[in-house]
């Protein structure tokens, strides 16, 4: 199953996305929460990004959704070395997409699949 | 040949809205089949496979749910659906 990392500048706005979207698409997707700073405090650093897609990755591939600046910049560092395309960060709002995204996984679809569903995410209604 | 097609109406069960889990369960479900599948509630419109569609229809505890799907295997989707909201709980 294909697995996602949410990377935030908050621990905590990570785990609880990581929470909604296995409520809505079950716990069997794996959604790895990753960032904030050493002690608690705000950022994200490239070693938890590179956990948490390691803990994602059961070899179908992984989706990355980013929240803001910095921490979509980590993940692109951090990609540069990995050009085959296995680990996709999708251009894609935060929660609308990660929860498209996870039920996307939820249902055995593949990576491209996955990662279109949370892309087009922007442009869905919420009424 | 021109693809089959199936409809059917079914009302959520009381008490349990189209959010959420049984909105995962419903879009999971519709995600199963090839068909084209669309659910209508309270005169709005979804792509039965978009979560994101499907939760904005803000479809309410006993309210009726149309589908409609297009495709070889439509009818299994629109039965396999039913099927999954009549057994939605909270």
């Amino acid at each position: 199953m294909v697995g996602i990392v949410l990377v935030s500048h908050s621990l905590e706005l990570a785990r609880g996305l990581a929470d909604l979207t296995s409520q809505v698409a079950g716990t069997e997707v794996r959604v790895e929460p990753a960032g904030g700073g050493p002690g608690g405090t705000l950022g994200t650093n490239s070693d938890s990004v590179r956990e948490a897609i390691a803990r994602a990755d059961d070899g179908q591939g992984v989706v990355v959704l980013a929240d803001l600046g910095s921490s979509i910049l980590t993940v692109r560092h951090l990609l540069e070395g990995r050009p085959n395309g296995h680990v996709r960060l999708v251009d894609a709002p935060f929660v609308e997409g990660a929860v498209a995204a996870a039920v996307m996984c939820a249902a055995g679809q593949g990576l491209e699949d996955v990662a279109r569903a949370a892309e087009s995410a922007r442009g869905a209604s919420k009424f | 040949m021109v693809p089959a097609s199936s409809e059917a109406t079914v009302n959520l069960p009381e008490g349990v809205a189209l959010h959420a889990r049984p909105a995962g369960a419903f879009v999971k479900t519709a995600l199963g089949f090839g068909a084209k599948v669309l659910v209508a509630s309270n005169g709005k419109q979804a792509d039965a496979k978009s979560i994101l569609a499907v939760l904005a229809l803000g479809a309410l505890g006993g309210s009726e749910l149309r589908l409609v799907a297009d495709g070889d295997d439509a009818a299994a989707a629109v039965d396999a659906l039913a099927r999954c909201v009549r057994n939605l709980s909270e």
